[in-house]
């Protein structure tokens, strides 16, 4: 028998190809010193530091300054790194922990919440405990400043429709595994059109297909968690489902 | 209850796929492990189906008796059927029933009108999410335990995917964080296990069926397809791979509680599992592509007993309706290995599967038998709890990854992976220690409560 790894190409690691292109380090966050080691704490996803930062930081500047200038910048950049490759979906959310801390901090200095850009109602659907896909998506969505109203895994189709009345969010996002109990969404869908309500309602994860989400009003395709800050960006600067549907999807 | 500490097998050599030290007898006389390889196909409903009992039975039905007449028709001499249970059919036990009583029936008819050699898997879902309800006392537990002895009394296995530490499993992986994930597999998933698997052999010998196996498909099957092919930047491969080799100790609990094979499918750490007990085990890999994808097709199969797809939606396709046309694909990939079994190339046709997934990912590498059989070694030489062999795993897994001078990097896995190895030799030494630190640190974690793990 011939040597098992003679050169026959049996498979291409990709990965590695990647590999080689990357190395892009964290730019410059703030020209103060103090500030920019509160964001290099939140660059590296170091919790414990980043709030020993923050509270060294108030001891002479304004909370509002430290969010502006150091956390927000931070967490950012911390984006930036995501979107072109050089960090892993972890590290995003060590820094989205390191960023909650910091604010928390703030927010006790400033003695008040910080002002959220909008809300967004999550769910997982009836019937489905399989929501690690929505933990990441809060977490995303935090981390770029929304308000997440968490309505958790297994949630009855009246729970979705009661929070996104009372709570009025720009988006409700909808979570499953599993192809029988996505069949919830549509289900929403009208429920929430019943009441007035336009909300784009973007379902993913698992076996949630386009095709299943664009069959429904309000439905609009989720690929990726990593998409969800984008698209409630979107809602929050007031496009509506169709036109997210067909920037999203399609 | 004891941990296991000898090896089935004397060397990794002595492993190969159809035949298992300790070959399962069905009650419907199908031998698994005994020196032949049958396809496991496993039919999914389309959503909408799940609306009532009947549209489910329905789709069942039609899912079940296509892949039966397929099987006839192209003349696969055996086959194992199973349905994972959809929520309803746990949630309401009755449906789980009336479901495994039409598949059995349908599946006696095949076996008395050609002859086929068949058997029917139902694995019930656990709907026990460990946030939201107490594992231990909660009216979804009682749910889980009624649908086994349910369908006990019509399948021939019986099986669960079981959710111990889900809860801080799911905050761990999001995190890298491989103290939290040694704690939610090894400790809790162990834990809850040793709780809910003695019940689980108690009725299926009651009712005269097999219980067959658990899997961590919720722990070590989520990191795995976060870490998914190439291009994904979810999860390490490293990571992954080493929540496999944690997962060795948490699936065997099942085992050392009495279960007897075939293991379930999508239990990927199988192999490992195999080397130490000698059980005939399901796997899946290029056949079920259909449920997802993954970076180990082929050596999935290098020590199977069963060869399954997963789960594949009913659909129509040229070639048939999707249960069909993927029992005919199973069939001839289980022909294959039986025809080189036949052939007395049983070993070279393993070494064309490992070979095929060796060096493509971190994953199919800690699967090849020889790695296998040593990571299991590992575990049984440091039996002195499920902290302990899960840890040594662990530490192995890291250990063999890094001595094989073929095995290829990112740059961002080995840094990860360097610093996991650190992270595991930093761990307590004993258990109990462990688990203060662990209670201290993931206390607070939603929903975890400590009580339903008798902590």
């Amino acid at each position: 028998m011939k040597d098992a790894m003679s050169p026959v190409p049996i498979f291409t690691r990709y990965d590695l190809t990647i590999d080689a292109r990357r190395g892009e380090a964290a730019r410059r966050i703030s020209e103060d010193p103090l500030l920019q080691r509160v964001a290099d704490c939140l660059v590296r996803g170091d919790e414990e530091g980043t709030a020993t930062m923050v509270a060294e930081a108030l001891r002479s500047r304004d909370p509002r300054e430290v969010i502006d200038q150091s956390l927000i910048p931070g967490m950012k950049e911390v984006g930036r790194l995501w979107e072109i490759g050089e960090y892993f979906l972890p590290q995003v959310i060590l820094s989205s922990d390191a960023m909650v801390a910091g604010i928390t901090l703030c927010e006790e200095r400033m003695g008040r919440a910080m002002e959220k850009k909008a809300k967004v109602v999550t769910h997982t659907a009836e019937g489905d405990i399989h929501d690690i896909g929505q933990a990441i998506v809060n977490a995303l969505l935090r981390a770029s400043g929304f308000d997440v109203v968490n309505l958790g895994a297994d949630v009855p189709v009246d729970e979705v429709v009661e929070a996104c009345r009372v709570h009025k969010p720009v988006m409700v996002t909808g979570t499953a595994l599993m192809t029988t109990t996505m069949t919830a969404f549509p289900k929403i869908a009208a429920r929430l059109k019943q009441a007035g309500l336009q909300i784009p309602f973007v379902c993913g994860g698992g076996a949630v297909s386009e095709d299943f989400v664009t069959g429904f009003e309000l439905g609009v395709w989720g690929k990726e968690a990593s998409q969800a800050p984008g698209m409630a960006e979107d809602a929050l600067n007031g496009l509506g489902w169709s036109e997210m549907r067909a920037k999203w999807n399609g | 209850m004891k941990l296991s500490d000898s090896m089935a097998y004397a060397s990794a050599d002595e492993m190969i796929f159809g035949s298992a030290k300790k070959p399962v007898t069905t009650r419907r006389g199908l031998v698994i492990g005994g020196g032949l390889v049958i396809p496991e196909v496993v039919p999914h409903p389309r959503p909408g189906s799940e609306k009532d009992l009947r549209t489910l039975l329905r789709e069942f039905e039609r899912a079940t008796g296509d892949i039966l007449e397929r099987c006839v028709s192209v003349g696969h001499p055996s086959v194992v059927v199973e349905n994972e249970h959809v929520f309803q059919m746990t949630d309401d036990p009755s449906w789980g029933m009336e479901i495994a009583a039409q598949t059995t029936h349908q599946i006696d008819d095949y076996i008395e009108k050609y002859g086929i050699k068949a058997a029917y898997r139902s694995t019930v879902a656990d709907i026990r999410k460990p946030d939201m309800v107490d594992l231990r006392n909660s009216d979804r537990t009682r749910k889980v335990l009624e649908a086994f002895d349910a369908c006990a009394k019509y399948a021939d296995i019986v099986s669960i995917e079981s959710l111990g530490g889900k809860e801080v499993f799911d905050y761990s992986i999001i995190r890298n964080d491989i103290t939290g994930l040694l704690f939610s597999q090894a400790v809790l998933g162990s834990r809850d296990m040793a709780w809910l698997w003695p019940q689980i052999v108690a009725i299926a010998r009651k009712r005269g069926a097999v219980p067959g196996g658990d899997t961590d498909c919720a722990q070590a099957n989520t990191a795995m397809f976060m870490a998914a092919g190439y291009i994904s930047k979810d999860v390490p491969h490293t990571l992954a791979a080493l929540c496999r080799a944690i997962a060795v100790g948490r699936s065997l609990v099942a085992y050392e509680c009495g279960a007897l094979g075939p293991g379930k499918d999508c239990g990927y750490e199988n192999p490992i599992i195999k080397a130490v007990t000698g059980l005939p085990m399901s796997m899946e890999g290029k056949s079920c592509a259909c449920a997802h994808s993954s970076l180990c097709g082929n050596v999935m199969a290098a020590v199977c007993d069963l060869w399954s797809n997963e789960a594949v939606e009913y659909h129509h396709m040229f070639g048939g309706s999707s249960p069909a046309v993927f029992a005919e694909i199973l069939g001839y990939d289980t022909a294959a290995m039986n025809s080189a079994i036949s052939l007395g190339y049983e070993k070279q046709y393993q070494a064309c599967l490992v070979t095929s997934d060796r060096y493509r990912s971190l994953q199919g590498f800690i699967l090849c038998p020889d790695n296998a059989w040593a990571i299991g070694k590992a575990v049984v030489d440091n039996n002195e709890s499920y902290y302990s062999r899960a840890r040594a795993a662990a530490i192995t897994c890291a250990e063999l990854m890094l001595a094989d001078s073929q095995v290829r990097f990112t740059s961002f896995e080995k840094d990860a992976l360097m610093g996991f190895a650190k992270e595991l030799d930093s761990l307590p030494a004993t258990e109990a220690d462990f688990i203060d630190l662990c209670l201290k640190k993931y206390g607070k974690v939603k929903g975890f409560q400590p009580a339903a793990y008798g902590l």
